[in-house]
C-alpha cells in the first residue's frame, strides 16, 4: 500500500465511463488543493482547414460555462479564492482550477461545469480570435517566437503533429463557427480516455465519489494523428532578419525521442548535462559563464507521447552570434559523440535528484509532478523511484541515449533577429 | 468578523549588533529550508554615469569570493538539490537559496560570505558586462520593456526612479570594475539588509548558527534613503515611440504618494477595480498571477467591446513615489487613437461616478482571499517575509490589510479623482514600424 501522505505516491482509480483519475495527497502543510483535467484536444487533432480550432476551445472552455457568463465565473472565483487556467499542447487541452484546501468540493464541482458545460458565448468567441490574431502576429515579429515557430517547421515534415504552433492561420481563425467549436469540444473534451488528476486533503472514497457524480464521457478517442517518418526535406540553415531588434535568437535542433522511450531516462541526464540543468550544464558554463557571450543559453529536450524535439538556444547580440552559433553545434556533437565525465554525471544527476524535494514546497509543484506522470501513463510511485532509476545510469548510457535523441539528421539552425540575409 | 491580519506563520525576529534584521519562520514539516537576504538597495540608490551598477552588483555577487571561486557557489548549492536565485528592482535586491531542509547550512554560508566579501575583480566585471549587454538587449525584443523605459524617464525627470534597472547602454558599456566594487562596497552589508529563514529547522538552532556566522561582520552599509525629491507635474506628458511589434500600445502612468504615505489602500483598490488585482494579496501560486480579470474595469471597458487584446494596471508602489500604471494593446486594425481614448475613458469613470458598493464588496472579498493563502512552502514565505521586512516591517502588512478592507466607495472615487487626474498623467504610445509588418 502507498503512503497515503506522500505526495510522490499518488494512486490510480476508475473513473466514470473511461475517464482516467489519479488522487494525490498534498504536501504537508499545503493549504490549497488543485486538479487538472487533460484531454486529448491539442492542436494536432485541428479539423482540416480549421487550424487554431483547438487553443481557441481550450480558452474558450476557462471562459464561461453553465450558469455563469464570463462575469459571473470571475467572480465566483474570486468569491472562493480559486484560481482557473488553461494550456494547450500539440497532444491535450488542459484546465487546472486551484483554491483553498478546505473547498475541494465546490472546486471540482466547478471544473467539472466548466470542462461538460462550456458556453462558447459569441462576445467571447470573438474576443478569443482577437487575441488569437494577435498571437499570430507576435509569432511572426518577436524573435524568440519566430524562432521557434520556424525551428519546429524546419524539423517536422508537413502533416506531422508537432509542426504547428496551433495559433491558426488569418484565413482559418475567421472561419472558426461556434458550431465547429462545439463539436470539437463535444469529440474531444468528452472523450474516454481523457485524465483527471486531484490533490487534495479529503478522504479519497469522497473524492471519488464526488468525481462520479460529476464527470461522465461519452466518445470515442480520437486517433492518433498520423506521424510521418521521412525527415523534412528544407533547408537546415534558416535566417530571419526581423530589423529593430537588439538581440538574435539562436536555435539549433531536431527530431528526438518519445517519453515512453527506454532511453529516455539516460536522455534526460544527456540534456541535463548539455542545458536542461540550471547553473551546472555545460551551455550556460561555456557561453555564459567562460566566455561571457551571452545573458540565457541552454537545451530542452521535449518528449511527448508521440515522439519530441530537441533544442539548444541562445540569445545574444547582434556582434556575437557568430560566435554563440559554432559553440552550441560543438557542444550538442560533444554530447553526441563523448562519454560524459563520471564526475560531471554524478554532480548533474544528484542535483536533478535533489531539487524533487523542492516540488513539494506547494500543492502547486506537487501537483505538476502527478499530472506529468499521469499522462504518460508512470506508475504511482514514479517520482518516488525517479532517484534510484537516474542513479542506474552510467556515462555509456548516457552517450548511446544521445546519440538518438540528439537526431543529426534532422539538425536545423534558425537565427531570428538583427541579422543580414545571407 | 473581519480579518485582523494575514495569515502569516509565527515568526521569531531579532537583529544583530552590526544593523542586520533576522526572520525566522520555522515550519516543523516543510521538507525544505529557504534562505532570503533583502538588501534595501536598487536603482534608486545609482547615479547617471553608474546605472544598473545594482542589477551588476546582484549577477557579480555570484562570480567570487575568497571563500567561494567563481562557480562555487552555484555548484555548492544545485549539488545538493537546491535552486537560487536573485533579482533587482528600483528599491530592493533580494537572493534566495532553497534546499531540502538538511542542508541549511550551505546557504546560510554563502550568505553571510557575500555579504561584505565578494570580490568583483577586474576580469569578472568586464566578463560580465556583455552578460549583462545581452540581458538587456533581450528585454528590448518586446515592445512591453521599450515602453516602460520609455514611460518612467517621461514620469521622472529628476528622481532616479527615471533610468531602468538594467542601466543604460552607455553606462554598461563604460562603468567600471573600480567604480562597481565601490558601490558594493558602501551599500551593501547588514545594515541594509534583512536576513529571512523559513521552512523546516529548529528555531533556537538556527537562530545559534546565524548569530555565529554573521555577528563578526563589520556594521557596514551606507544610508541608502533617497533625498531627491521630484517636482508635481505641470501638466500633461506625452511620447510616442515606434519599434518592431504586432499592434499598438499605450502606457499611462501618474505619480504617486510611496507606500505607507496616506493614500496607500486607496491605490491598492484602484489597482484592484481597474485591473482585476494587487501584487499584495493576489490570489493564486505566485506573486503576480497573469490570469485574465474579466470583471475588472479595463477589461469591460477595452478586451470585451473590441478595443484591445489585453488591458492591465499596476500600482507601482516604491519606498520614494510610486507610479500608478494602465496600460492596453490593440485589438487588430484598432487605431492607437481610439485606444487610448478608451483607456483615458475607463480611468476618467472611475472618478466621476466611483465605483459601487457591490465592486467595492468584490474588491474585498479578493483581499481576504489572497491574504488566506498568501504563505504556502518555505520560498514563498521568505518572499513575502523579506518583501515586507525590508520595505517596512511585518506588522505593516497586517495594517495595509486592515486598511485596504476599510476604503469605502467614495474614498477610491476621491482618490481616483486626486492622483488619476489628465493633468498629471505621462502618455507613451508605442506603434509598431513599417519593417516589423514586412517580416
Amino acid at each position: 500500500m502507498p503512503d497515503r501522505d506522500d505526495p510522490l505516491r499518488f494512486e490510480y482509480r476508475e473513473g466514470p465511463d473511461g475517464l482516467r483519475l489519479a488522487v494525490q495527497p498534498p504536501p504537508a502543510g499545503a493549504g490549497s488543493c488543485s486538479a487538472t483535467y487533460v484531454a486529448p484536444a491539442g492542436w494536432s487533432f485541428d479539423p482540416a482547414g480549421a487550424d487554431g480550432c483547438a487553443r481557441a476551445v481550450n480558452r474558450l472552455v476557462t471562459s464561461a460555462a453553465g450558469p455563469y457568463d464570463r462575469i459571473a465565473l470571475a467572480r465566483l472565483l474570486d468569491r472562493t479564492g480559486a484560481t482557473l487556467t488553461h494550456e494547450a499542447s500539440p497532444e491535450a487541452g488542459e484546465v487546472t482550477i486551484w483554491g483553498p484546501a478546505d473547498a475541494w468540493r465546490p472546486l471540482l464541482r466547478l471544473l467539472a461545469e466548466v470542462i461538460r458545460r462550456p458556453r462558447f458565448d459569441a462576445p467571447d468567441v470573438a474576443r478569443v480570435r482577437r487575441q488569437m490574431q494577435e498571437l499570430q502576429l507576435r509569432e511572426l515579429r518577436q524573435p524568440g517566437a519566430r524562432a521557434e515557430r520556424e525551428l519546429l517547421r524546419a524539423i517536422f515534415p508537413d502533416g506531422h503533429p508537432y509542426r504547428e504552433t496551433g495559433a491558426g492561420r488569418p484565413e482559418t481563425l475567421a472561419r472558426l463557427t461556434r458550431a465547429r467549436l462545439v463539436a470539437f469540444h463535444r469529440q474531444h473534451y468528452e472523450a474516454r480516455g481523457a485524465l483527471l488528476v486531484v490533490t487534495a486533503r479529503a478522504p479519497r472514497v469522497e473524492i471519488e465519489r464526488e468525481i462520479r457524480a460529476r464527470f461522465a464521457t461519452s466518445t470515442e478517442p480520437p486517433a492518433t494523428p498520423p506521424r510521418t517518418a521521412v525527415p523534412s526535406r528544407g533547408s537546415r540553415d534558416h535566417r530571419i532578419p526581423l530589423a529593430g531588434n537588439s538581440q538574435v535568437e539562436v536555435r539549433v535542433g531536431g527530431e528526438s525521442i518519445a517519453r515512453s522511450d527506454p532511453e529516455f531516462p539516460a536522455a534526460f541526464l544527456a540534456n541535463e548535462v548539455l542545458g536542461g540543468r540550471p547553473l551546472l550544464a555545460r551551455l550556460f558554463q561555456r557561453v555564459r559563464e567562460k566566455d561571457g557571450l551571452a545573458y540565457h543559453a541552454s537545451s530542452e529536450l521535449e518528449s511527448m507521447r508521440w515522439g519530441g524535439y530537441w533544442v539548444a538556444q541562445a540569445g545574444t547580440g547582434a556582434d556575437r552570434y557568430g560566435r554563440v552559433l559554432p559553440e552550441l553545434v560543438e557542444e550538442v556533437e560533444r554530447i553526441r559523440t563523448e562519454p560524459v565525465g563520471d564526475g560531471e554525471l554524478n554532480s548533474i544527476r544528484e542535483s536533478a535528484i535533489g531539487e524533487i524535494p523542492l516540488s513539494l514546497e506547494s500543492t502547486a509543484e506537487a501537483h505538476e509532478l502527478a499530472v506529468d506522470a499521469a499522462y504518460h501513463g508512470l506508475p504511482g510511485d514514479h517520482w518516488a523511484r525517479w532517484p534510484a532509476r537516474l542513479r542506474a545510469i552510467g556515462p555509456k548510457e548516457v552517450r548511446a541515449a544521445a546519440e538518438r535523441a540528439y537526431d543529426a539528421a534532422t539538425q536545423t539552425t534558425v537565427l531570428v533577429g538583427p541579422i543580414g540575409r545571407r | 468578523m473581519p480579518p485582523t491580519g494575514v495569515t502569516r506563520p509565527p515568526t521569531r525576529r531579532f537583529a544583530l549588533d552590526n544593523g542586520l534584521r533576522v526572520v525566522l519562520a520555522p515550519a516543523a514539516k516543510s521538507p525544505t529550508a529557504s534562505v532570503w537576504v533583502w538588501y534595501r538597495v536598487g536603482s534608486k540608490n545609482e547615479w547617471p554615469g553608474v546605472t544598473g551598477a545594482s542589477h551588476w552588483v546582484e549577477h557579480m555577487l555570484f562570480a567570487g569570493s575568497p571563500r567561494y571561486g567563481k562557480g562555487d557557489i552555484d555548484r555548492a548549492v544545485v549539488r545538493v538539490g537546491g535552486e537560487l536565485n536573485a533579482f533587482t528592482s528600483t528599491d530592493q535586491t533580494a537572493y534566495f537559496i532553497t534546499v531540502p531542509r538538511e542542508h541549511l547550512s550551505v546557504p546560510l554560508d554563502i550568505e553571510s560570505d557575500r555579504m561584505v566579501r565578494a570580490l568583483l575583480t577586474d576580469g569578472e566585471v568586464d566578463r560580465e558586462r556583455t552578460v549583462i549587454h545581452s540581458e538587456r538587449e533581450g528585454a528590448e525584443n518586446w515592445p512591453e520593456f521599450r515602453v516602460e523605459e520609455e514611460l518612467y524617464q517621461l514620469a521622472f525627470r529628476h528622481h532616479p526612479y527615471r533610468w531602468s534597472v538594467l542601466g543604460s547602454r552607455d553606462d554598461i558599456e563604460h562603468l567600471s570594475p573600480a567604480t562597481l566594487r565601490a558601490y558594493y562596497r558602501r551599500f551593501y552589508g547588514p545594515r541594509n539588509a534583512v536576513l529571512v529563514v523559513a521552512g523546516g529547522f529548529d528555531a533556537g538552532a538556527v537562530e545559534q548558527e546565524v548569530r555565529t556566522r554573521f555577528s563578526p561582520l563589520p556594521a557596514t552599509g551606507d544610508d541608502v534613503t533617497v533625498t531627491t525629491v521630484e517636482p508635481a507635474a505641470r501638466g500633461e506628458r506625452r511620447s510616442e515611440i515606434s519599434g518592431p511589434g504586432t499592434t499598438p500600445l499605450v502606457e499611462v502612468g501618474w505619480r504617486t504618494p510611496a507606500l505607507g504615505e496616506p493614500g496607500t489602500a486607496e491605490l491598492v483598490v484602484l489597482d484592484i477595480l481597474l485591473g482585476g488585482e494587487t501584487a499584495f494579496f493576489s490570489v493564486g501560486t505566485g506573486w503576480r498571477r497573469t490570469a485574465e480579470h474579466p470583471s475588472s474595469r479595463l477589461y469591460r471597458a477595452l478586451v470585451d467591446p473590441g478595443i484591445a487584446v489585453r488591458a492591465s494596471s499596476d500600482w507601482r508602489y516604491g519606498v520614494c513615489p510610486g507610479l500608478f500604471v494602465v496600460r492596453a494593446q490593440a485589438a487588430a486594425r484598432v487605431p492607437v487613437e481610439r485606444l487610448e481614448e478608451r483607456l483615458f475613458g475607463a480611468v476618467e469613470a472611475l472618478g466621476r461616478i466611483g465605483p459601487s458598493r457591490a465592486e467595492i464588496e468584490e474588491v474585498r472579498t479578493k483581499v481576504r482571499r489572497g491574504a488566506d493563502l498568501a504563505y504556502e512552502g518555505a520560498s514563498r514565505t521568505g518572499f513575502r517575509l523579506g518583501f515586507f521586512s525590508s520595505l517596512r516591517d511585518l506588522e505593516f502588512e497586517d495594517e495595509l490589510l486592515r486598511t485596504v478592507l476599510r476604503v469605502s466607495p467614495s474614498q477610491a472615487r476621491d482618490a481616483a479623482r486626486r492622483w488619476l487626474g489628465a493633468e498629471s498623467r505621462a502618455v507613451v504610445r508605442y506603434r509598431p514600424s513599417p519593417e516589423a509588418a514586412d517580416a
